[in-house]
Order: C-alpha cells, then structure tokens, then sequence
C-alpha cells in the first residue's frame, strides 16, 4: 500500500535539517539536573544556569539513528502482545480522564477504580482495541495509591497491554513492583514486562520537565518500555503555521529520542505526538480538528524518514455526547493517520477533549477502530484477488451471491459492523429509532453482563493485596439500574 | 490638541493594538500636560472596555486581545511612575496571588490569565509553574491576598488544587481568600467538588468573576 504523504522528500529533509536547526540553535530548556548531565556527556552544550540545552547536528544523527524501527506491547496474555508498526495500526483508548460519564445515569462524574475495572474489562472484549491505555483517574484512590489505584484494576480486568503514566517516582516503583508481583518474580517481570509506561516529558514549545523526565530516564536505564508523546498546539507553544507546528514537534520528537538512546542505546521508542492547532477566537484546545489528522500523517511521514513507528493522539474530540461532532472528529482524523501510515491511534472512548470517559463512545470507537483497520488493509492486491477465473465462471448477467468464491470471503472482505444501521428506514422505526449511542450502551450492558475471564488467580490477588494493603477492590461489574 | 482628541487617539490606540502609537498617543498626552492618571482613565480604558466587548463579540480573537493587552501594560511602565509623582493613585481591584500547581509546568493560560488581571486593575503576584501548596498560601500571606488563582492543565497533578484548600482549611485560614481555580484539566463541577469559591472556563471569564468576588 503506497501511503498518503502530503510533503514531497525534498521537503521531509528541509524539515529535518530545519528541526536540526532549531535543536542547535535555540535549545532546549532542560529542568531535571541529571538529565543536562546526559546531555553534556554526550556532546551537548550546557547552560546550567539557564539550563539551555543545544544539540550540534552531528549529535542528533548521531543518536538517532540508534533508535530501533519497532516497538512492542506486551499484554498478561502473550497472544495479545502487538508490535508496531508490523502488527499495526493498533488502537488504544484515551487516557488520565479525570471524569466519566456515569454509564447508568448518564450524568458526568469524577471517575473512580470501579469504571477503571469496568473499562478495562469492556476493552478486553472489544475486538478493535489493542491496548488499553487507563482512561481515567480513580478520584477514591486511599492516600499513597494513586497509581496504585488505576493500574490494579485495569490490570486485573484485561488481558491485553495495560499503557500508563505516573506523577511521581514512588508511584512509579509501586507499579512496577506490582508488575513484578503479577508476572511471579522480578526476573520474570525482566523478560516480559507488562507494563507499557508513557509519558509526556517535552512540555512546548522545547521544553523538558522535572517529574516525567525523570521517570522516562529511570525506565529507560532499567530497559523497562517507555514512549513518549510531543504536544505542540499552534498559536500557543508552536507557530501558527502547520510547518512551523510539524518542525517545534519535530525538534521536541528528537530531542527526547535522542535523550532515550544517550541513556541506553537501541531503546525502542514510539514518533508520538499530541499536536493541535488552538482555536484562536478563544484559545480554546481543539484535539478533535482536522488539523490534528494532517499533523500526524506529517508526522508519520518523518517518522518514516526517521525509520521509527509513529502514531499518536488522534481521533479525540471536543464533543460532550455521542453526536454527529464525536462521530466525525474521531472518523476523519483516524482515517487520515491510518492512511498516511501512522500505526499508533490513541483514540478510544473520552469526550470534551480528554476529560471524560463514555462507555458509548468506546463501543462506537471500537467500530470506528475496526473501519480505520480494514482501511489500512487497502485493496490487496494480487493475482487471485482479480477473481479472473470467477469473473469468468459467472458471466455476463450472473450472480455471485450463490458462489462458494463469495461464501468463503464474505466475513473478511467487508467490515461487519454491530452498530452501525443498515436496516431500512420502517424497519429502525419499528425498532423504535434507536440511535448510535443508545445501541453502543446496549453493547457496553452486554458486554459488562458476562464474566471476566481475565482476572488473575486468587493466589496472585492475594500477593498483591498484602503487599499493598487497603488497596482498592478493582472488580468489574455489570451496569445497573 | 484638545484633551478630548488626546483621549480618542488614547483609545484608537489600545482598540488598533499597536504598541507603538499607544506609547505615542500617551507620551502625547503626557507632553500636553494631561495628568497619568487621567490618561488612563479616560484614554486607555475606555480602549480597553471596546477590546473587551469586541472579544467577547467574537470580531476580535485572543492574540489581539492579548496585544491590546500587552500595549497597555507597555504604556502602564511609563504611566506608573507618574501615578506615584502625582499621588493619584487610584483603589486597585483586588490582590491576586497565581501559580500552576505542582508538577505541572504549563504556563501560558496562566500567563494570558496574569495579563488580563493586571490590565483590569488588579494586582497580580505570578508565583509561576509547578507551585507546591506552601509557596501560595506563604505568598497569599506575605501580600495579604484577595484572591488565590490555581492553574492546571494534566489530570494526574490536579489534586494539588484541592490541596492548597485542604491546607487553607487546616490552617484556619479558608475564609481569608477567595479560591479560584482553572485550567485545562478542571470543570465546574470539580471546583464545586474541592470547595473552591469559583471556576472559569476562560482567563477572561476569570477575571470577570474575580472582579465580581471582590467587589
């Protein structure tokens, strides 16, 4: 499949060398003291006093190059481990929602470690997720398990890669060490680590924080996986010109790289980014504007360039219900990544630009997700999918419903869609006009209804739970009322 | 010039955003030995109060607001000195103590924030990014503030908000300031939820509300 790419490769390499001259001439602003270090070490010139970090080109060619062309997920369960971009695109949910919207009530909530049990359990049975990034916080979180509190359950309630971040390094070391705890050992946890860790260190425009910066390094050392995701929003941390956005990102992108590679060379790393154009009437963020689908497939041909999987944020939207807005934002911009080659979609299930999670939108983003997949696909090109012989064998004026060439195929040549409606219109009124987000949360009730078989033995339950006492209960559990 | 035509140049300025006419229709006026005082208030913010009804209008967008905002803070570094000459110093607003909590390095909401307050009469003390809950009450002590405003934008550092009330309560000393919180990551409900005294959508909205919590 030849990918949609909107720069010419001229363009691409003025857009590297343009990025390289940012990072040598105007810097980076590094926060975390031993971060500097690493890159004074390797070549780097270093202002403690300003902590302006700046990057001779030779430098970033360096280092970058030593990044690895793929990424891997691993899930408790191995047959859900997912390489990128080989397995991709892969689909994971939206994350760190503080809210959600109560599945029962419909009234938006501060979200707590029940709905992280219950989303988790609802991504493990969606067939168009890949990995489950926590999509909210848990607001009943007890003092000291803050993490604690998100990881445990989700973990608990699916099979598939858990993706998270953490504000701080103790909670840091308590998820890990409950990863170590679920996988039977530290050493076991060393050959498959099944916590896939993320963070946002470059704060835009150029800038490197203190807490995440610390955490990607530390993860980095221990050869634990980490990605991270760059975030310019034009007219605010970036130029209000698209490639004057793709270039800030660009630097940002390799500046952490290179960090990661000066820290352990040949450690795997996602092109990841968040980037937006803000509503200039307002400033107001706008993650869901089609701006933000032509950034990624830039981006995903840099990342190309840059012979790195690539991905990111997109298909989030502004909308606060399962409207007509959700439903195009999210379509739109995934399509536009999946068909520039971007193999990372962060796009699952929140409202209101990151801030609350629906159980609906899950379920639509699961079909949307599956569209986005079997577009990825293309057309499959190759001598027996011409059909000559049985083009041939019906003729003019046949039919090809009554054909085995049709029975074997008719389950995975087309998406089967469970929401989407093809009835006609007096057959959807007899069945009183249900609309998308009606027939998604009938879905999520199903869903939610069945036993989970994901969760771990009771031995492992208990292992953790007296190492980490007063820990929330994390069960899944079917919607009521 | 008659002062009538200094004070429509005052307020063409500030409503054209352009620095440097403001900076010369104020040294104008100045020359013509209209007082700084009066050069605000009947030139600059009469400009001001146009910008605003134009923002909130929808004719004008942020980035001119801000440089609408910015031309009169660069006058307000020559009229300053002159209030203090003159003694005319009028009652500012309110006293505003703002940060982004701890953990959290975003800056520029705050920043548009701690433009508007100081273009609207207030005087505002940034205490900057990654504000851990001491420095804000120390801060709002030291300055004897009306009014402490919390940004955050990430999710995962947003209970450093609660915790800056929490702390106020502990210390008995909740009723002494009015709490605003904002930012990307919070909404109404939350700020009810902490027990906040109010929540803005926008930096203008904020300071709109501010003005209304302490009047």
């Amino acid at each position: 499949m030849r990918f949609t790419e909107f720069l010419t490769e001229a363009e691409v390499r003025r857009t590297h060398e343009a990025s390289l001259e940012v990072l040598e001439t105007v810097g980076v602003l590094a926060h975390f003291a031993p971060a500097r270090e690493v890159f004074r070490r390797h070549g780097c010139t270093v202002d403690d006093e300003t902590g302006l970090v700046r990057f001779p080109a030779a430098v970033v060619e360096r280092y970058r190059k030593m990044a690895p062309p793929s990424f891997t997920f691993r899930g408790r369960d191995p047959q859900f481990d997912r390489t990128i971009p080989d397995d991709g695109p892969i689909v994971v949910t939206g994350s760190s929602a503080p809210n959600v919207v109560d599945p029962v009530t419909g009234v938006e909530r501060r979200a707590t470690s029940a709905d992280i049990a219950n989303i988790a359990h609802l991504i493990n049975e969606l067939p168009g997720f890949d990995v489950f990034s926590i999509s909210t916080l848990a607001d009943d979180a007890p003092a000291g398990q803050f993490s604690l509190s998100r990881f445990y359950p989700a973990l608990k309630n699916c099979l598939k890669p858990v993706r998270s971040n953490t504000p701080n390094m103790d909670d840091l070391h308590q998820v890990v060490e409950l990863g170590q705890i679920i996988a039977g050992g530290a050493e076991a946890y060393a050959e498959r680590p099944i916590i896939n860790h993320h963070y946002c260190p470059m704060v835009s425009p150029l800038t490197m924080d203190v807490d995440s910066t610390e955490a990607v390094m530390w993860l980095t050392e221990q050869g634990l996986p980490v990605y991270t995701t760059v975030v310019p929003n034009a007219g605010l941390t970036s130029p209000m010109t698209l490639m004057g956005t793709l270039v800030v990102g660009n630097a940002e992108f390799l500046a952490i790289t290179v960090f990661q590679q000066m820290v352990k060379e040949g450690t795997p790393i996602i092109y990841a980014s968040l980037p937006t154009v803000a509503d200039m009437r307002t400033g107001a963020y706008a993650p869901g504007a089609i701006e933000t689908g032509v950034l990624l497939a830039a981006q995903a041909q840099m990342a190309r360039f840059y012979g790195v999987p690539s991905g990111g944020y997109i298909g989030l939207t502004n909308a606060h219900s399962n409207d007509a807005q959700a439903g195009f934002e999210t379509g739109m911009n995934t399509l536009l990544g999946v068909a520039a080659g971007a193999t990372l979609l962060n796009m699952g299930g929140l409202f209101s630009s990151l801030m609350a999670f629906d159980f609906g939108k899950a379920v639509v983003d699961n079909e949307i997700a599956l569209m986005d997949k079997r577009a990825y696909r293309g057309l499959e090109f190759s001598e027996e999918n011409l059909a000559l012989e049985e083009i041939a064998a019906v003729g003019p004026g046949g039919s090809y419903m009554g054909r085995n060439h049709t029975k074997a195929r008719m389950k995975t040549t087309a998406v089967l869609p469970r929401l989407a409606n093809r009835d006609m219109r007096a057959q959807w009124e007899e069945a009183g006009k249900p609309s998308i987000h009606e027939r998604a949360m009938d879905e999520a009730r199903r869903i939610l209804a069945q036993p989970n078989g994901a969760v771990w033995d009771a031995a492992v339950d208990a292992a953790i739970r007296e190492r980490f006492p007063g820990l929330v209960a994390g069960d899944a559990k079917p919607l009521e009322g | 010039m008659a002062d009538a035509d200094h004070f429509d140049k005052l307020k063409q300025a500030i409503i054209d955003q352009d620095e440097d006419e403001v900076l010369e229709a104020v040294n104008a006026a100045l020359a013509d030995g209209i007082g700084a005082k009066t050069v605000i208030d009947q030139g600059l913010l009469p400009g001001l109060n146009v910008i605003g009804e134009q923002f909130e209008d929808e004719e004008i967008f942020l980035p001119e607001l801000m440089q609408a905002a910015l031309a009169f803070q660069a006058a307000m570094t020559i009229l300053e000195p002159k209030i203090k000459e003159e003694g005319t110093a009028g009652e500012k607003k309110g006293v505003v103590v703002l940060g982004t909590v701890k953990g959290d390095l975003h800056s520029i909401g705050k920043n548009i924030l701690k433009l508007l307050y100081e273009t609207s009469g207030f005087e505002a003390h940034d205490l900057g990014i990654d504000v851990d809950l001491f420095s804000f009450i120390n801060k709002a002590k030291e300055v004897d503030a009306d009014i402490i405003a919390i940004s955050a934008l990430l999710t995962t550092t947003l209970v450093g908000q609660r915790d800056v009330i929490d702390a106020l309560k502990d210390a008995g000393e909740r009723d002494r300031y009015k709490v605003l919180v904002g930012g990307g990551a919070t909404t109404r409900e939350w700020a009810e939820s902490i027990g906040a005294d109010g929540w803005a959508a926008t930096a203008y909205e904020a300071v709109t509300l501010s003005t209304s919590l302490v009047s």
